[in-house]
């Protein structure tokens, strides 16, 4: 394994604004050689604006970045030439076969027949596309297409890969196997992941940075993130019924930090220990089945430091 | 440089091979409509235009105006497909071309749609009227043509880069492209405008294209103030269209 020693990534104070809004605000921080780097946030935190800059898509409003050791604005090209990017639309060219998009790509790049075709025959085994790749796209199932788009952005091996949402769309194996994929790059290839799929940041990212309005709002490993957490109490709570009507009564009480509804479970955060007694009350014990204390997940992070759900 | 605008003109090419007998039968409806119509059907009541008989005299601007038609929408449609629909422009961009090669490789692709759609059409238009042309003639006629493929597609791909909605897409051409070509002489002299509007008529670089290709594919004549009429629309709608794509490219 490679150990990481240089910053693939690298960010100074960088802002990009659209008039008066300001998509990103003042943003820095490194990704080392070889780590994989999540970006987590909710839709319109600004994900999507960071990768557009560092894929050199758009140029920033002021500060600097670098990919590679290169300046995204002064040497795009280069930049260009090491990266792959998977951008959150399944952006394939459907009037080319899928075989075809891939050979496309790869010209594009200046690859010679005699590498990418041996090339380009692997990522469409490893993809599960070989029987398919005489076939237009638009044939394609939504997972399909999200698969030829990820081989599509390695055909060239790039040094850095751009992740933006890079299994949406996918079934669970597809999502694991493409995982795995990337988990076999680790220390060979940096990526660079923006995800609001908190299991993928946590079975993926070696590093987490969690961004809202704009601003990274805490960032370390996944386990440094959920200690952030653990001074909070989570309890998973579930009714016989009615299980709406307990959820907006517990939202009303003052020492709940938050309360959501999931697969039928409540699930609460307390603001201080000892507040479990004054909950249960609230309760009818006819309807009280179990409560289950819990470890916080990522997904309790992003919501003690935004006040918002991932999705919302 | 020009490694990314030959991918693009390959991959544009390879989509319009794969798509030739349809494109083919689709060119051809619209001028051989206008020809049996006009040319036919008003041979009898005006038995000659400038020397030569009406239906002779309406075919080198029916060719001309297939190409440059085909040229814009070629380059406009293709833009705007690939920006608004496919999102296939943000895939080119971030490969190691520059903006300039996308929007070459497709005013390229537009060019050589218009040129060889204005070839069919012009084949089959001379095989229905016997016209003999001499080989000299043609070469003019077709620096005519090869100007005017210029001038469309540069300005379609324009057109493909600022307009967003479709509509408004279909409007340029109902309400810009089509009152231009028509206005240029398209099927009668120009001698039929009063002289108080021919100078402004004159002004418009379809006029130095339709007027400008007649005269060379009929006569052999060279119109001087014509080419250098088209020669310059080229070269600023090309600039034109180079950086606005570039503006909107970067934000």
């Amino acid at each position: 394994m490679i150990v990481p020693v240089e910053n693939e990534i690298e960010l100074k104070n960088v802002t990009k604004a659209y008039g008066s809004l300001m998509a990103v605000k003042d943003v820095s921080f490194t990704v080392p050689r070889g780590m994989v780097f999540g970006l987590l946030g909710p839709n319109g935190a600004g994900k999507t604006t960071l990768v557009n800059m560092l894929t050199t898509l758009l140029k920033p409003t002021s500060g600097s970045a670098f990919v590679g050791g290169h300046d995204v604005v002064r040497a795009a090209a280069r930049v260009r030439s090491l990266i792959g990017v998977v951008l959150q639309e399944n952006n394939l060219d459907r009037y080319l076969t899928a075989r075809e998009n891939l050979i496309f790509h790869a010209k594009m790049h200046g690859m010679p027949p005699s590498t990418y075709h041996p090339r380009i025959d692997d990522l469409l085994s490893l993809m599960g596309l070989t029987e398919r790749q005489k076939d237009f796209p638009n044939k394609f199932s939504v997972g399909m297409q999200r698969r030829l788009v990820v081989a599509r952005a390695l055909v060239h091996d790039p040094r850095i890969l751009f992740l933006d949402e890079p299994t949406t769309g996918l079934d669970p194996q597809a999502k694991r196997m493409i995982w795995d994929y990337f988990l076999s790059l680790k220390g060979k290839r940096t990526i660079f992941l923006t995800t609001h799929n908190m299991e993928e940041a946590d079975f993926l990212c070696d590093q987490i940075t969690i961004i809202d309005h704009g601003s990274p709002v805490a960032s370390g490993t996944a386990s440094q993130l959920k200690e952030m957490a653990e001074s909070s109490w989570f309890y998973e709570i579930e009714v016989d019924g009615r299980s709406d009507e307990y959820l907006r009564a517990f939202q009303r009480l003052p020492f709940i930090e938050s309360a959501s509804l999931e697969d039928g479970m409540i699930r609460v955060c307390l603001k201080k220990e000892g507040s479990l007694g004054s909950l249960v009350e609230q309760i009818d014990l006819r309807d009280l089945r179990r409560i289950n204390s819990r470890k916080p997940s990522l997904e309790d992070v992003f919501l003690k430091l935004t006040g918002r759900r991932l999705r919302q | 440089m020009m490694r990314g605008a030959i991918c693009i003109w390959q991959r544009d090419m390879l989509v319009l091979r794969r798509n030739l007998f349809a494109e083919a039968t689709t060119v051809l409806a619209f001028p051989l409509t206008f020809f049996l119509t006009f040319g036919l059907g008003l041979k009898g009541y005006i038995q000659e235009v400038e020397g030569v008989s009406y239906a002779i005299f309406v075919v080198p601007g029916l060719i001309s105006m297939t190409a440059v038609l085909a040229a814009f929408d070629d380059s406009a449609w293709g833009m705007w497909f690939h920006r608004i629909v496919q999102k296939t422009i943000e895939e080119y961009r971030v490969n190691p071309i520059t903006v300039f090669d996308i929007i070459i490789g497709k005013i390229i692709s537009g060019f050589t749609s218009g040129f060889l759609k204005g070839l069919v059409v012009g084949l089959a238009l001379l095989f229905l009227t016997g016209f003999q042309f001499k080989l000299l003639f043609l070469l003019s006629y077709l620096l005519y043509i090869f100007l005017g493929c210029i001038i469309f597609s540069c300005l379609g791909s324009l057109c493909g880069t600022l307009i967003d909605k479709p509509e408004n897409l279909g409007r340029i051409e109902a309400v810009v492209v089509m009152p231009i070509i028509f206005l240029a002489g398209l099927f009668f002299p120009l001698s039929a405008y009063p002289d108080s509007i021919l100078p402004y008529i004159k002004s418009i670089p379809t006029t130095a294209l339709f007027d400008g290709s007649r005269i060379a594919l009929l006569s052999g004549k060279m119109d001087v103030f014509y080419l250098l009429q088209l020669s310059i629309s080229a070269v600023i709608s090309f600039f034109l269209a180079v950086r606005m794509f570039e503006k909107k490219m970067h934000g």
